[in-house]
């Protein structure tokens, strides 16, 4: 691995570095160790040392798959990147799949059979199944997974079922969906997957859904999102109207900012627009504008209009709302589940609870599950598993389920294993390893197999048995595509028409006493199972920038009345249950609302994600509550720290400059602005064969933070911990800022990626000592990390604060930086580690130019438009990162620059930046 | 009282003053040339080896072609060191059982590779790209030296930025036409600027670009 | 002030004979009373130097994550103190040169010792740079020099610039300095009882012998050397403020700087004068020789530098308001409202009202009160300093990045250590030298007691 740390040397080359007074290690290269070069003894097929190769895998969430192509370098898988045949990937990431590899180098993976605490062996674990008491048939033996939907998990979840009748299968997921699955069955009489075609619809009106937000189903709906936003399309109106902000609020046009109730009586409303006479609904004023507006332009826009109900809405919501799409006739496919069991995963999951308790359950397997942490208190899961004779956990961790069984069995990470996926319209595609397994783990499908004593037990020849079709001939070939293609092709179900019955009654909701908690999934963490992925951890949660942790968000309205300031620690009471943690204060949230994250205050995670945070999802009588009323909030004693990486957010004044909207309306009336040529006392920049730029499209990103996971995986940036977070210290090369301006009687957010801005007339420049901060002839402000000597003038004098300067020995020593060996193995080969004492920053991905031009160079050519691709660019779902040479007139960024949304940040400096910005629109003509 | 110094006192006074500045200067100038030279490069040095193997021979006296063992070097930034599996192409057929290659027999029976010393490195900030030198014209020997008559292998240049700078300030010094990179015995032409110029403009070398940082340094 | 220079009362008091005034100054150097004070003071600025040398150790060893800096605010303790130093070692060389030119009479008393702290704070100034570089073993590579890499130091950078100023001023302070000190060096030489005394206060006397000739060439070459002092005193400060206003940073970017940084290093480095000489004074009993007089004429000196510090803050505010720039503005009330404000109130306080006290005769006529005033004015010209680099880097551009500083224990460590340094290395100036320029003081008597 490339590494800037003064090496230790010979004898002979420490006679020279006193020679130099002690300083001169690094000078004329001296003092550097031998090197052995160790070559293959046989070199495997087609691979080329430190070239890299992509592969096509699959990685789930919450249960569902989506297609991704590992990248690999010598055997060594280093990144993640979309795969644009799969139609949930499209081409795209989000931060799960990016940090995808950081779990698979996981040092505190599970490595090793445990009984108990001890370490055990594959012998003694088959032994002890084999006494386990349950009887022949069955009776007693209880599998607990998540959602599976997995062709070959199933079928071995399906032998298991024949080898014993009579046990049981409990399956949940905490992220889970059974408000729409139980208002589909009122609506069909059936649970079905609704998948609304994104870019059909002309106006969406969506209640507390955030299609955008992570999920199995966002990068789809994102890349839909963005095909509506380009300046050719007709612009789509969205309405939203939520109790906290979602990524979906933020991209809204239209926002409002209600209580759970009132949300169920604003789709009261718009049913009642669109033909159901329900009564009168009871709205404020505003809430109530908002209703009538958004009902009429969804019967203006009928057949190209679509309302979205969140899986905080009530079954009887989810139910309206497919009527009303129904008679919206709108741009929605019903496809059959691929949930095949017919239980709601919170009823699930108290069947378990119960079953445990009435001590129905003598064999307990956990496969890939966590009951202990995430279920309520109040099932008492973990006392429960205490009574089972035998109880085995099957898991990536020994995480806190592990601790509460008897026994635990490692599991392979999906990129180690062999297996396959359904993606929610029931695509499939082949989990391929990129990677001989690292420890001496198994695949679920292995060890479900075993237990079933199927003939078969090694996953490659399971996955092989289940795509068994054809001709042999014909199923190599099939077996060859799907793997090279990533997906297997006509697997997507066909969408079924559904009659909808007449809705005919519709409760309200009970005016609920105190406060309402609004639940939903870790924008980091999501529910729980990344939480010792140190990527993510140090990921800035969208709108509070939180880092390391988790917070209370509060509208500043409550915040007042309860005398409450930003940042002081809270206490939430909900059903004699208290949680304390940091407030955060949200302008633009319901008043009367509390938002709070599922995910952390993890207690077996490993070192990176134990005790970090607050673990909410004990709370509540029922598993998974996303909306909880009753709520109580009140100042704390104790105080937690709230660690974010952006304490300002909001933009008044002069400083809305710095994140710039318009209307449709007024980007019609604008013209061009005229590039800013003012002389500057700086000598002019070389020019050479390319000019590379980036221009950031504030208006289709959304905030995922996709493209920090991603620029952090490529350009091995390290993890700092939260403590060097505490002190105001980060690393990410490119940021995301969020920032709100205020509008009428709620906020705008958004979104401005900040990466090196790579100015022509760059201000790092002419201030440092050593020229370790120059530009290049191709327009690159680059920084030459071996020649810095730490003055950080440049980051001083740097008006966009993009540069990181290395305080400790991140890459190296500490804590939490890339811990362990086997992240090593993680870093990109193309990338110097940077040393202690040393500066750094985005560089365009300058590995990845280089290889590029390289490439193009041995062909005699140029790079062509869209040939070289920044990391960052490559996991935006949304495509709002342009880049490429200013050289061509005709390149995407030549035009783009001349569009008349865009604009430079800071402009008035003249430092001429080559990363420029395209406002904000906001599609609704009500000024902001 | 008595005299406090001798006469002679002044001319070591003199001495003082004049070593006060010639020191300092003499001193830089010796870490200079220092630096430079073999002792802190390894310029010439030869490292022992698992077998003794010998360019002289291979390349010298059959006239092996170096892609026939160093297979990257026109794929790849790394030329690539054989594979233990390439050594028995040959020695399956002759010198079966040499002593001298014990451990490569042992190393294709076992599948353990052999552990090669590395005799010319950069430093691990420097991304170094055979493809793209072999692509543009510059022979293995500007680099490596007369690898044909090196018995055992040695780091023929010193590989200071120095040296390196110096090749891509002026390549036209050293590039020479394509299908003569491999070869160990091209001498430079009596014209060889004009050519060099001319071999620059036809292999599209972007001369601006060859001395940014960013073309070795990220 | 020359006015008050030439009044019918004497810079010098008490004095009865040359010889009195020859022991006097060398009585602290070959045989000094109440050395108990001097062990004792020696004893506490040389542990707070030990702990320099700790903190050294522990950032070398550890790396600058140990201060309080932060991704946004990436100078800090360093800095200011660097800034700080130099301005203190502005004020000796000044009052040699500026003031024999000027033919001011009470500068006989002060400049070997303000020449002394000179040479001391400016190593101390010298020294923080190379603690705040993030790989301080790499900072030759400043200098030009021949090198393999073919690689030279890019003459932009106001950091080298400042190498250079900092550099020469050093050097030339310490030839100043030294070519004063040949005539008293053979003093010592004469009256040292040891032999190896008088053989090292010999060699460095250069063979001195007073004639006629040695002293005519001396006075000539001394007035030379100060005439090229005054401008490269200026030039020093000059050029470190181009750290800051070469920069685009809001609050930085000022062309008010350079004579704003140079008037604030005198005054600070008059501040610490007083401060010396009163201790010089009590300790070494040179009441003789640092009269009332000579603390009003640096009483009045501070009070115009007080003023004109004042006038350079109202300066930074106006063009705040007048220019109207959005950053510069908003830095402004957030220097007043923001989390520093506390020690902005407390620089206002300390460099510009409390030094307004200097217009009455009593204060500035009187010892402890000039020499509290001037603590403070140190004090006061500190919180400038640090202000200076932290008010910007709070808050600059981009409000996303805008973040405090919090101090931690190894920034304090290094700047009180660095103040006990300074302390002990001018102990030992005083036991080892003579702290007052003997032959100066000899004509000055002389001109004073002939009608």
């Amino acid at each position: 691995m490339p590494s800037l740390k003064p090496p230790s040397g010979l004898d002979r080359r420490v006679a020279l570095k006193l020679l130099a007074a002690g300083m001169a290690s690094a000078m004329a290269r001296c003092s550097r160790p031998d090197e052995e070069i160790i070559p293959y003894a046989d070199m495997p097929e087609g691979l080329v040392a430190g070239e890299p190769m992509r592969f096509a895998t699959t990685l789930s969430l919450a249960g569902y798959g989506r297609g991704f192509l590992g990248i690999s370098i010598d055997g060594r898988p280093i990144k993640i990147e979309g795969n644009p045949n799969h139609p949930f990937s499209l081409g795209a990431t989000d931060i799960f799949a990016e940090a995808g590899v950081m779990s698979l180098y996981d040092p505190d993976r599970s490595k090793a059979i445990r009984r108990g605490d001890t370490i055990s062996t594959w012998g003694a674990f088959s032994s002890a199944w084999r006494h386990a008491t349950h009887a022949q048939d069955g009776q007693g033996l209880a599998l607990v997974t998540g959602r599976v939907v997995s062709p070959t998990t199933l079928a071995r979840i399906g032998a298991l079922k024949n080898r014993y009748p009579q046990s049981r299968w409990y399956r949940y997921e905490p992220v889970h969906d059974d408000a729409a699955r139980a208002g589909a069955r009122q609506a069909f009489g059936k649970v079905v997957t609704a998948l609304p075609n994104w870019a059909d619809a002309d106006v969406v009106v969506a209640l507390d859904a955030n299609p955008l937000g992570h999920g199995p189903d966002e990068l789809r709906i994102a890349r839909a999102y963005a095909a509506r936003r380009g300046k050719a399309a007709k612009r789509q109106r969205i309405h939203v109207a939520e109790s906290i902000w979602s990524l979906t609020g933020a991209a809204a046009d239209v926002r409002v900012a209600v209580t759970p109730a009132h949300l169920v009586e604003i789709a009261r409303a718009i049913a009642n627009a669109c033909g159901a006479h329900l009564g009168t609904p009871e709205l404020p004023d505003f809430a109530k504008a908002f209703a009538d507006r958004a009902g009429q332009e969804l019967l203006a826009a009928r057949g190209r209009a679509l309302v979205l109900a969140g899986d905080s809405q009530p079954a009887e919501v989810h139910a309206l709302f497919h009527w009303t799409n129904a008679q919206l006739r709108a741009p929605v496919s019903y496809l059959p589940s691929q949930d095949i069991v017919e239980n709601d995963h919170a009823y699930e999951l108290c069947a378990l609870a119960n079953d445990l308790h009435a001590g129905r359950i003598q064999t307990l397997i956990v496969a890939d599950a966590n009951p202990v942490y995430d279920a309520p208190d109040s099932l008492r899961i973990a006392e429960g598993i205490a009574t089972v004779p035998f109880s085995a956990h099957i898991g990536l961790y020994r995480d806190e389920t592990a601790h509460g069984c008897r026994w635990h069995l490692p599991m392979s990470h999906a990129l180690e294993s062999w297996g396959d996926e359904r993606a929610l319209d029931g695509t499939a595609s082949i989990v391929q390893p990129l990677i001989q397994r690292l420890y001496a783990t198994r695949t679920r499908d292995d060890y479900l197999a075993w237990l079933a004593n199927e003939d078969v037990t090694k996953a490659y020849d399971l996955v092989r048995k289940t795509w068994q079709r054809g001709a042999p001939e014909a199923v190599e070939a099939s077996w060859r595509k799907a793997l090279n293609d990533g997906v297997i092709a006509n697997t997507a179900a066909t969408p079924l028409s559904l009659p909808v019955d007449r809705v005919s009654d519709f409760p309200g909701m009970s005016r609920p006493r105190g406060m309402s908690a609004v639940i939903s999934p870790d924008p980091s963490v999501w529910d729980g199972r990344y939480a010792n992925n140190a990527w993510l951890q140090e990921c800035s949660k969208p709108f509070t920038k939180q880092v390391w942790g988790n917070a209370v968000q509060i509208a500043p309205g409550d915040a007042q009345r309860l005398g409450i300031e930003d940042e002081d620690t809270v206490d939430v009471t909900i059903d004699g249950k208290t949680i304390t943690a940091p407030a955060v204060l949200m302008p633009g949230q319901a008043d009367g609302t509390i938002g709070l994250h599922w995910g952390q205050g993890r207690l077996e995670a490993g070192r990176i994600g134990s005790n970090i945070g607050v673990r909410v999802c004990g709370v509540g009588a029922r598993p998974f509550a996303r909306v909880i009323n009753g709520a109580a909030l009140q100042k704390s004693a104790s105080t937690v720290p709230f660690r974010s990486t952006q304490a300002h957010t909001r933009l008044q004044g002069k400083m809305e400059q710095l994140f710039q909207i318009a209307t449709p309306s007024e980007i019609a009336r604008t013209s061009p602005k005229k590039e800013n040529r003012a002389p500057s006392l700086l000598p002019v920049p070389p020019k050479g064969d390319y000019a590379w730029a980036m221009v950031v499209d504030t208006d289709a990103c959304i905030g995922c933070n996709a493209c920090v996971v991603a620029c952090q995986a490529e350009n091995n940036v390290p993890v700092v911990g939260p403590e060097e977070i505490s002190q105001g210290r980060d690393m990410h090369w490119l940021r995301v800022d969020s920032y709100m301006r205020p509008h009428g009687y709620t906020e705008r957010r958004g979104f401005q990626p900040v990466p090196c801005m790579h100015c022509e007339y760059a201000p790092c420049e002419p201030v440092c000592p050593v020229e370790a901060s120059v530009h290049d002839h191709e327009g690159l402000n680059v920084q030459v990390y071996n020649r810095c000597i730490g003055t950080r003038f440049c980051e001083a004098n740097c008006p966009y604060k993009v540069r990181r300067f290395n305080w400790f020995d991140y890459s190296g020593e500490q804590a939490y930086a890339d811990e362990g060996v086997a992240l090593k193995a993680q870093h990109n080969p193309d990338v110097s580690a940077r040393g202690r004492g040393v500066m750094e920053k985005c560089n365009y991905c300058l590995q990845r130019i280089s290889r590029a031009r390289k490439t193009a160079e041995k062909e005699n050519r140029k790079i062509a438009e869209g040939e070289m691709v920044t990391a960052c660019q490559a996991a935006c779902p949304t495509r709002a990162i342009h880049f490429g040479d200013l050289n061509r007139a005709d390149s995407d960024v030549s035009n783009l620059r001349k569009a008349a949304q865009h604009y430079t940040l800071l402009e008035e400096l003249n430092t001429r930046p080559r990363t420029t910005y395209l406002k904000r629109i906001f599609n609704s003509d009500e000024n902001g | 009282m008595a005299q406090l110094f001798r006469p002679g006192a002044n001319s070591i006074a003199v001495i003082v003053i004049v070593a006060l500045f010639a020191g300092p200067a003499a001193a830089i100038a010796f870490a200079y040339f220092l630096w430079n030279s073999p002792y802190a490069t390894d310029q010439n040095l030869t490292r022992a080896q698992p077998v003794p193997f010998s360019h002289l021979h291979h390349v010298g006296e059959l006239g092996l072609d170096c892609r026939m063992c160093h297979t990257g070097v026109e794929k790849a930034a790394f030329a690539g060191i054989p594979s233990t599996h390439i050594c028995m192409t040959c020695h399956s057929q002759i010198w079966t059982n040499a002593q001298m290659l014990a451990p490569v027999r042992a190393s294709y029976a076992s599948g353990k590779p052999l552990h090669w010393q590395r005799v010319n490195r950069v430093p691990d900030y420097v991304f170094f790209d055979h493809s793209i030198h072999v692509a543009k014209g510059i022979g293995c020997n500007v680099c490596h030296g007369p690898v044909q008559k090196m018995a055992l292998m040695r780091q023929a240049e010193p590989l200071t930025m120095g040296w390196c700078l110096e090749c891509h300030r002026h390549p036209e010094k050293y590039i020479r036409p394509k299908d003569d990179v491999f070869d160990m015995y091209w001498h430079q032409p009596f014209d060889q600027l004009e050519v060099g110029a001319k071999l620059i403009r036809q292999y599209l070398i972007h001369t601006d670009h060859l001395t940014d940082c960013s073309t070795c340094h990220r | 002030m020359s006015a008050a220079g030439g009044t019918k009362e004497r810079w010098i008091e008490g004095i009865g004979s040359l010889e009195e005034i020859n022991a006097r100054i060398c009585a602290p150097v070959l045989n000094p009373a109440h050395t108990w004070r001097w062990w004792a003071a020696l004893a506490f600025s040389g542990s707070l130097t030990l702990l320099m040398l700790g903190s050294v150790g522990w950032l070398f060893g550890h790396g600058i994550g140990i201060f309080g800096n932060n991704t946004t605010i990436v100078w800090g303790f360093p800095i200011a103190n660097y800034v700080w130093w130099l301005g203190i070692g502005h004020a000796g060389t000044l009052i040699s040169a500026l003031l024999l030119l000027t033919r001011q009479k009470w500068r006989g008393s002060l400049n070997r010792f303000a020449e002394a702290m000179t040479l001391f704070a400016a190593s101390m100034a010298g020294l923080f740079p190379i603690f705040h570089l993030g790989r301080p073993y790499y900072l030759y590579w400043i200098t030009p020099y021949p090198n393999v890499q073919g690689l030279w130091p890019q003459w932009r950078s106001a950091l080298v610039w400042d190498l250079w100023a900092v550099g020469t001023y050093i050097t030339f302070s310490a030839l100043f300095w030294y070519v004063g000190l040949v005539p008293d060096l053979a003093m010592l030489r004469e009256r040292a009882s040891s032999r190896w005394a008088r053989r090292l206060y010999g060699a460095f006397a250069l063979g001195w012998r007073g004639s006629a000739r040695h002293w005519e060439v001396h006075e000539r070459f001394y007035r030379y050397m100060a005439a090229l002092a005054v401008p490269l005193v200026v030039s020093v400060h000059s050029i470190v403020s181009l750290d800051f206003a070469a920069s685009l940073e809001p609050g930085w970017a000022d062309t008010i700087y350079p004579p704003y940084f140079v008037i604030g290093a005198l005054y600070s480095g008059f501040a610490m004068v007083v401060v010396l000489a009163a201790a010089l004074r009590w300790g070494c009993s040179f009441e003789p020789f640092v009269t009332r007089r000579h603390f009003d004429m640096i009483a009045r000196v501070l009070l115009a530098a007080s003023i004109i510090m004042g006038i350079s803050y109202a300066t930074e505010w106006f063009w705040a308001w007048y220019g109207g720039e959005r950053t510069e503005r908003h830095l402004i009330t957030f220097l007043f409202t923001g989390p520093y404000a506390p020690l902005y109130y407390g620089q206002l306080l300390f460099n510009v009202i409390v030094p307004q006290a200097f217009w009455l005769p009593r204060v500035r006529t009187n010892i402890a009160p000039v020499v509290i005033i001037s603590i403070f004015i140190n004090v006061g010209m500190w919180l400038e300093r640090i202000l200076i680099v932290w008010s910007t880097l709070s808050r600059d551009y981009l409000p996303s990045a805008w973040r405090i500083f919090l101090p931690t224990f190894w920034d304090w460590a290094l700047l009180t250590g660095s103040l006990g340094a300074f302390m002990f290395l001018f102990l030992l100036f005083v036991r080892i030298l003579p702290a007052m320029p003997a032959h100066e003081l000899r004509k000055l008597w002389i001109e004073e007691n002939t009608p």
